[in-house]
C-alpha cells in the first residue's frame, strides 16, 4: 500500500467524520444546505480534495478518483437521508397541530331572497318547465279589464266582493291578477299558456291574516282540447311541487263570473297533514284553501275575440302569501311586509 | 246562513252525522263555515202547571203542581215570576241533563222539588229572545212529550256559505233540493197552493209604475190577532239566528227562510184605499223605516207607497207608520219581485242591508212571490186568520227558453265521458226539464234557477252532481306559443345577482301614508314626480302611491338603525300630464357606519358603484360609464348616473344627509336606482384569446387640477398608447402639500402587450412618452417623479 493512497484514505475518513458530525447538528433544511455547500460546494472540502487529484502521479489518479467518487456518493446519499428526515420532521410538526373545528365560521357576505319571491318562483317554475310564459302587468288597471271584460258587469253582485282602491272613476289598483287574462288574450292569438304573478290591493284592514297589499299568481291556458281534468292535473302537480309529493288537492264547486264551471281548490294542510283535530293552520279541517279556478267563461273568450266553440281553457288565481304562511308556518302575514332581517335570514 | 239540520230533515232524509252532511254540501258548492254543535239535552218534557201556590217558607218561591202526562203530578218549586196556573211549559225532570247541570231531587226550603221549570237559556236558546223567566209552550202541546225531540233541539246547525249566483239556495227548501238531488232521494215539499178561496170583496190593488218591479202578489187577511208565534216557529227562527217578534213578523221571516221569498205585511188600516203604488221616490221625500231611522230618498230609490205617502223601501225595509202593531186585525201581504241591481244600488247608497235585501239584490225568481204568498197564507190560516184570494200584478210567469246541451260539450269542458241519459238524469234531479234529440239535450231549467243560461252552466251542474272528484286529473300537452317571459326573467336575474352581492330583498308598502311625504317635505326637498293619490283609502296610511322606491327603503333602514344592505323590486307611479305612469323599478342600497376618510374620497360610494356595475354586467352584459350628476335626494357631490350607449340606466350615490335626517336615519345611506325599462337585452360578449406574449406595465403619477376626473386621465392615457394598451387602472389619489393647493396626484398603471411578438422596453417607453405628452397637452397634467 503506498503512502499516497493511505493519506488520501485517512484524509477522507477524517472528512467523513466531520461531515457526519455536521449533518447530525443540522436542525433544519437551511443548515443542511450549509453542510452540503461546506463539503460539496464549489469551495467545499470534498471539492478541494477532488481538485488535488490532478497533483497526483498519473498512475495513482484512477484509483484516487474512484475512492473520492465513492466518498462523494456516500456523502450525497447521507445528505438525501438527512434531507428526508428533516422533511418528515416538518410534516410531523405540521400534522401534530389540531384546531377546534367547531369554532364559528368566517361567513362570506351573502344576501337573501324574500320568501314571497321564493314561493312565487317555485310556483312559476313548475309552469315554466311545462312551457308556460311568465308575464308581468300593471297594478293600476281600468275597470274594463278588472271587471267588465271578465263578465262582471257594473250591476253584478260579485263586483261588490272586490273592495278596491280607486284612483279615478274608472282606474283602480287591481284587486286580483285576473286582468292579466284579458291583457294576454288581447295581445296574443290562441293558444296561450301563461302564469302572471303580481301585486294586488284590496281595502282590507290589516291584521294577522290580512294585508291591503298582497300577491297573487294567475294562470291561463287556452287552446283546443283543454278541459277541467287538465286544470286538476296541473294544480295538483303544482301543489305537490310546493308542498311535497304526498299532497292531496281537492276541488269544490264555486262561483266566479269569469269561469264556468268554477272551482275552489284546497290542499292537504302541510302542517298536520290532516291528522290533527286541532291545528293552528287548518283549524282541524285538514285542508287549507288556496284559490279559485275554472274553465274560462265563453263570454270572456268572446270578449277578447276567441271563438268559444273552437277554444276552451282554464284559469286559476291564488294568493302567494297564503302559500308562504302555510309553507313556512309563519304566524302572521304582516311579517312579509315588515321584512325583518331575522325573518329574511331564517327563510333565506 | 244558519241552517238547522232538523229543518232540512223535514224535507229530505239525511245521514245522522252533521259532518257528513256538511261535507256533502261542500262538494255541491256550499261550504259549511262552521258546524254549530247543539248541546245534548235530555229529560225535558212538556208539563202543565195545574196549581201554583206560594211557598210556605220562602217569599220569593212558588210551588207548582205539574202535570207531565203521567199519573203522578210533580211538585216543583220555582223562583221565576212569569209563571201562572194553566201555563204549558218545559219541565226538566229528575235525571235531566241540561247544558250546565244534571237535575237531581233537592229540597227547597223544606219542600222536595222534583225537577225544574226551565227557561230558554237552559235549552241553549238565546235568553233575551224569549220570555223573561220560564219558557212558554203552546197550550195544545201534548203533555209528557220530550221537548228536545219535539223541537229537534239536539240537531246541530250549519253555517252555510252560499255564492252570489245561487240565491235559490238561500232557503231551506233550496238546500234541501240540492241534497235530495245529490243523494238521489225524494224531496218532500210543502204545498204551494194558496188556501184562500174566498173572493175578496174589497181587494187590495197595486199600480206598478216602475219596470224594476216584475211581479207583485197582494193578499188581504182579517181576523188576525197579534200575539207571540207558536213555540216551534219561534224556536226555529232562533236557531236560524232570527229573533222572534210576533206571529205576523215571524211568519214573514219564517217563509223567507223556508222559500227564500221576503214578504211584507201592511196594517190594512194604514194603507189608503188598500191601494199600493210601486214607484220611484221623488227627490227629498222622507220615510222613517222600521228601524226608526228617518231617510231622505230620491229617484234612485224604488218605494211602495199609497196615495198619500211612502210606506216602504222596495226589497229593503218597511216603513214604521204602516207596520203591524198590537191593534192590527187586518193586513195586506206583499210578496214582490224586484230588479236585483236596483235593490243593490239602493242598499249600498242607503247603507242598509237586510235579510230581504240580501236576497232581492241577487234577483229572485218571480214564481217565488206566488209561493211565498201561499205559504204565508197557509200559516196565517192555521193561526185562525181569514184569507182572501191573492191579487196578482205584473208580468205573467214565463218559462225559460231551452238550452241546447250536446253530449260532447260535457266531454269537451270536463274531460268526463258521460252518456246522454246520465247527463239528463243529473239535470232532471235538479228540476230541469230535459228532452233528448239524439246526443243533444234540450234543457229547460227550473224557474228558480235563473243562473242557468248557457250550456257551460249546465256542464257545471253535471260536474257538481257527478262530483268534481270524479274528474280525472291529467297533465295537458302545452301547445307552442310566442309569449315572452323577458321582464320576469330580468327581475329574477336581478334578484339572484343582488343576493350574490349580499343584498337582502325586502317588501315595503306601495301604498303609503302621508307621513312619508311629510318626511320628504321636512328635508326641504320635493318629491321627484307628481304624486298619484287614492280616492278611497281605508286609513291615512294608504293615501299615496309611491313615486320611487327610495322613501320606503329609507324608512326601513332608519328603523333598523344598523348597517344593512337591501333591495326592492316593485312598481312606481307618477302623474305625467294627467296620465298615470306606472313603471317597474329597482333600488338597492345600504346603511353603513361612516368611514374615516377625507371628504374628497368615499369608499362606500365606490362600493355602491362597484355593485351597480357588477349587477349590470351580470344581467345585461354591459359596461356602464359613470358621470357626475346631481339628482334630487342625493348628495350633490357624491352622486352619479350610469350611462350606456347614451341612455341613462341608473342613478346612484350617497343620500342627501338632510333627507336621511328627515327619515330619522342615524347612519349614512347609499342607494342606487336602476331604471328597469332602460336595461337593454343581454349583450352577448365576443371572446378574444389572450396573447401568448408577455405583457409589461408602466406606472405614472399625474398631477392635475382638482376638476380633472380620474376617468378622463385613464381615457387620455389609453388613447395615447393606442392598440398596445390592454388596460389602464387608476389606483391612487393624493392631495396635499406635495402637489399643492388646487391640485391632486392620480396614480395610473398602463398595461401593454402585443399579440404578434413580445413587446420591447423601447416600445413601452415610447408609448408612455406619448401618454405623458397627451396628459400635458389635453389635461395640463405634469408627471410627478
Amino acid at each position: 500500500m503506498d503512502t499516497g493512497a493511505l493519506n488520501l484514505s485517512s484524509l477522507l475518513d477524517d472528512l467523513h467524520r466531520r461531515f457526519e458530525a455536521a449533518v447530525a447538528q443540522a436542525r433544519d433544511e437551511r443548515a443542511l444546505e450549509n453542510v452540503r455547500v461546506a463539503f460539496l460546494g464549489r469551495n467545499g472540502e470534498v471539492t478541494a480534495v477532488q481538485r488535488s487529484i490532478g497533483k497526483l502521479p498519473p498512475a495513482q489518479r484512477p484509483t484516487a478518483g474512484k475512492v473520492i467518487n465513492e466518498a462523494v456518493k456516500n456523502i450525497e446519499a447521507q445528505l438525501a437521508i438527512a434531507q428526508s428526515r428533516l422533511e418528515n420532521r416538518a410534516f410531523d410538526t405540521d400534522l401534530a397541530q389540531t384546531i377546534d373545528v367547531t369554532f364559528p365560521s368566517i361567513a362570506p357576505a351573502t344576501g337573501t331572497i324574500h320568501p314571497i319571491r321564493r314561493v312565487l318562483r317555485d310556483a312559476a317554475l313548475y309552469f315554466q318547465r311545462r312551457g308556460f310564459a311568465v308575464v308581468l302587468g300593471n297594478e293600476v288597471e281600468d275597470d274594463y279589464k278588472n271587471f267588465d271584460a271578465l263578465n262582471i258587469p257594473p250591476t253584478h253582485p260579485a263586483r261588490e266582493g272586490f273592495d278596491s282602491f280607486f284612483i279615478t272613476d274608472t282606474l283602480l289598483l287591481r284587486p286580483h291578477t285576473s286582468p292579466m287574462q284579458i291583457r294576454t288574450m288581447q295581445d296574443y292569438k290562441p293558444p296561450v299558456a301563461i302564469v302572471a304573478p303580481g301585486r294586488c290591493y284590496r281595502r282590507d284592514a290589516v291584521d294577522a291574516r290580512h294585508l291591503f297589499q298582497f300577491n297573487q299568481i294567475e294562470g291561463l291556458l287556452v287552446a283546443e282540447g283543454i278541459h277541467f281534468g287538465h286544470l286538476k292535473g296541473m294544480l295538483t302537480g303544482m301543489c305537490r311541487e310546493l308542498f311535497g309529493e304526498d299532497q292531496l288537492v281537492r276541488f269544490r264547486p264555486s262561483f266566479f263570473p269569469f269561469t264556468e264551471p268554477s272551482a275552489e281548490f284546497d290542499t292537504t294542510c302541510p302542517k298536520c297533514k290532516g291528522l290533527a283535530d286541532t291545528c293552528g293552520m287548518c283549524g282541524g279541517s285538514g285542508w287549507i284553501e288556496l284559490g279559485g279556478s275554472g274553465m274560462v267563461h265563453p263570454n270572456v273568450l268572446r270578449e277578447v275575440g276567441y271563438d268559444p266553440d273552437v277554444y276552451t281553457g282554464w284559469a286559476f288565481g291564488f294568493g302567494i302569501e297564503r302559500i308562504g304562511l302555510a309553507r313556512y308556518e309563519i304566524d302572521d302575514i304582516r311579517r312579509f311586509v315588515e321584512s325583518d332581517p331575522d325573518f329574511l335570514t331564517q327563510l333565506a | 246562513m244558519l241552517v238547522p239540520i232538523s229543518w232540512l230533515r223535514e224535507h229530505v232524509d239525511l245521514p245522522e252525522d252533521a259532518q257528513t252532511i256538511a261535507d256533502r254540501l261542500a262538494t255541491l258548492g256550499f261550504p259549511v263555515e262552521e258546524i254549530i254543535r247543539r248541546p245534548r239535552v235530555t229529560g225535558v218534557v212538556v208539563g202543565k202547571i195545574v196549581t201554583l201556590e206560594k211557598h210556605p217558607n220562602a217569599d220569593k218561591l212558588q210551588v207548582g203542581s205539574i202535570d207531565v202526562g203521567g199519573e203522578r203530578r210533580l211538585t216543583i218549586a220555582t223562583a221565576a215570576t212569569n209563571v201562572a196556573a194553566g201555563q204549558t211549559i218545559a219541565v226538566a225532570t229528575i235525571g235531566a241533563k241540561l247544558p250546565q247541570i244534571t237535575i237531581g231531587p233537592r229540597k227547597m226550603r223544606g219542600i222536595d222539588s222534583e225537577g225544574m221549570m226551565i227557561s230558554a237559556d237552559e235549552l241553549a236558546l238565546p235568553e233575551a229572545w224569549f220570555e223573561d223567566g220560564i219558557m212558554q209552550l203552546d197550550r195544545d202541546t201534548p203533555l209528557g212529550v220530550d221537548v228536545t225531540e219535539l223541537f229537534s233541539l239536539n240537531d246541530d246547525v250549519l253555517d252555510v256559505e252560499v255564492t252570489s249566483n245561487r240565491v235559490d239556495a238561500m232557503a231551506i227548501l233550496g238546500l234541501a233540493r240540492e241534497l235530495a238531488a245529490s243523494y238521489g232521494v225524494p224531496l218532500r215539499l210543502p204545498s204551494f197552493e194558496n188556501p184562500a178561496t174566498n173572493a175578496d170583496p174589497t181587494p187590495p190593488s197595486v199600480s206598478i209604475e216602475s219596470p224594476d218591479c216584475t211581479r207583485f202578489v197582494a193578499q188581504r187577511f182579517d181576523g188576525v190577532t197579534v200575539a207571540p208565534a207558536p213555540a216551534w216557529m219561534r224556536i226555529r227562527l232562533a236557531l236560524c239566528g232570527q229573533r222572534p217578534i210576533n206571529n205576523l213578523v215571524d211568519i214573514s221571516n219564517y217563509v223567507m227562510f223556508e222559500t227564500g221569498q221576503p214578504l211584507h205585511f201592511y196594517d190594512e188600516a194604514q194603507v189608503a184605499d188598500r191601494h199600493l203604488i210601486v214607484r220611484d221616490a221623488h227627490e227629498g221625500e222622507k220615510l222613517t223605516t222600521l228601524d226608526d231611522v228617518e231617510r231622505t230618498l230620491g229617484p234612485r230609490d224604488l218605494v211602495i207607497a199609497d196615495a198619500r205617502r211612502i210606506l216602504g223601501l222596495a226589497g229593503l225595509m218597511g216603513g214604521a207608520a204602516s207596520e203591524v202593531r198590537d191593534s192590527t186585525h187586518a193586513i195586506i201581504l206583499e210578496a214582490a219581485n224586484f230588479n236585483g241591481a236596483r235593490v243593490r244600488r239602493m242598499s249600498a247608497a242607503l247603507a242598509l242591508r237586510t235579510e230581504a235585501s240580501s236576497r232581492h239584490e241577487k234577483s229572485l225568481a218571480p214564481v217565488l212571490a206566488d209561493i211565498g204568498a201561499a205559504r204565508a197564507a197557509q200559516l196565517l190560516v192555521a193561526l185562525g186568520g181569514n184569507a182572501y184570494a191573492p191579487q196578482l200584478f205584473g208580468a205573467q210567469l214565463t218559462q225559460a227558453a231551452p238550452i241546447e246541451l250536446p253530449r260532447r260539450e260535457v266531454l269537451r269542458l270536463l274531460g268526463l265521458d258521460l252518456s246522454t241519459p246520465q247527463i239528463a238524469r243529473h239535470l232532471q234531479l235538479l228540476g230541469c226539464e230535459v228532452a233528448a234529440n239524439g246526443d243533444v239535450l234540450h234543457v229547460v231549467p227550473p224557474p228558480w234557477r235563473r243562473d242557468l243560461t248557457i250550456s257551460a252552466d249546465l256542464v257545471e251542474e253535471v260536474a257538481r252532481m257527478e262530483g268534481y272528484d270524479a274528474i280525472e286529473a291529467v297533465e295537458p300537452a302545452i301547445p307552442a306559443h310566442a309569449i315572452p317571459s323577458a321582464q320576469y326573467d330580468l327581475e329574477e336575474q336581478i334578484a339572484t345577482s343582488l343576493q350574490g352581492l349580499a343584498y337582502h330583498e325586502i317588501v315595503t308598502y306601495a301604498l303609503q301614508g302621508t307621513t312619508i311625504l311629510n318626511n320628504v317635505a321636512r328635508s326641504g326637498l320635493q318629491p321627484s314626480h307628481r304624486i298619484v293619490e287614492v280616492l278611497n283609502p281605508l286609513t291615512e296610511e294608504q293615501r299615496v302611491l309611491r313615486w320611487a322606491l327610495g322613501p320606503g327603503i329609507f324608512e326601513y333602514l332608519a328603523k333598523l338603525d344598523r348597517p344593512y344592505r337591501v333591495f326592492e323590486l316593485g312598481h312606481v307611479f307618477s302623474l305625467d300630464d294627467g296620465v298615470i305612469r306606472e313603471e317597474p323599478a329597482l333600488a338597492f342600497g345600504f346603511s353603513v357606519e361612516p368611514a374615516d376618510e377625507p371628504g374628497w374620497h368615499d369608499s362606500n360610494f365606490l362600493r355602491l358603484k362597484g355593485d351597480c356595475e357588477a349587477l349590470l354586467r351580470a344581467v345585461a352584459g354591459i359596461e356602464v360609464e359613470t358621470t357626475a350628476d346631481i339628482r334630487g335626494g342625493y348628495h350633490p357631490g357624491k352622486s352619479a348616473v350610469a350611462m350606456w350607449q347614451g341612455r341613462e340606466v341608473a342613478a346612484f350615490g350617497k343620500i342627501d344627509p338632510r333627507l336621511s335626517k328627515a327619515f330619522d336615519a342615524r347612519l349614512p345611506l347609499y342607494m342606487c336606482n336602476i331604471y328597469l325599462d332602460s336595461i337593454p337585452e343581454y349583450q352577448r360578449p365576443i371572446y378574444r384569446a389572450p396573447s401568448r406574449f408577455p405583457s409589461t406595465y408602466r406606472d405614472l403619477a399625474v398631477v392635475v387640477n382638482l376638476d380633472v376626473e380620474a376617468d378622463r386621465i385613464a381615457s387620455v392615457v389609453r388613447t395615447a398608447i393606442g392598440e398596445l394598451c390592454t388596460g389602464v387602472q387608476v389606483f391612487d389619489e393624493y392631495r396635499g402639500p406635495q402637489v399643492g393647493e388646487g391640485h391632486k396626484s392620480i396614480a395610473v398603471r398602463a398595461t401593454m402587450q402585443r399579440y404578434d411578438t413580445t413587446i420591447t422596453d423601447e416600445e413601452a417607453d415610447a408609448a408612455i412618452a406619448r401618454a405623458i405628452a397627451a396628459l400635458r397637452e389635453d389635461l395640463g397634467g405634469t408627471i410627478r417623479q
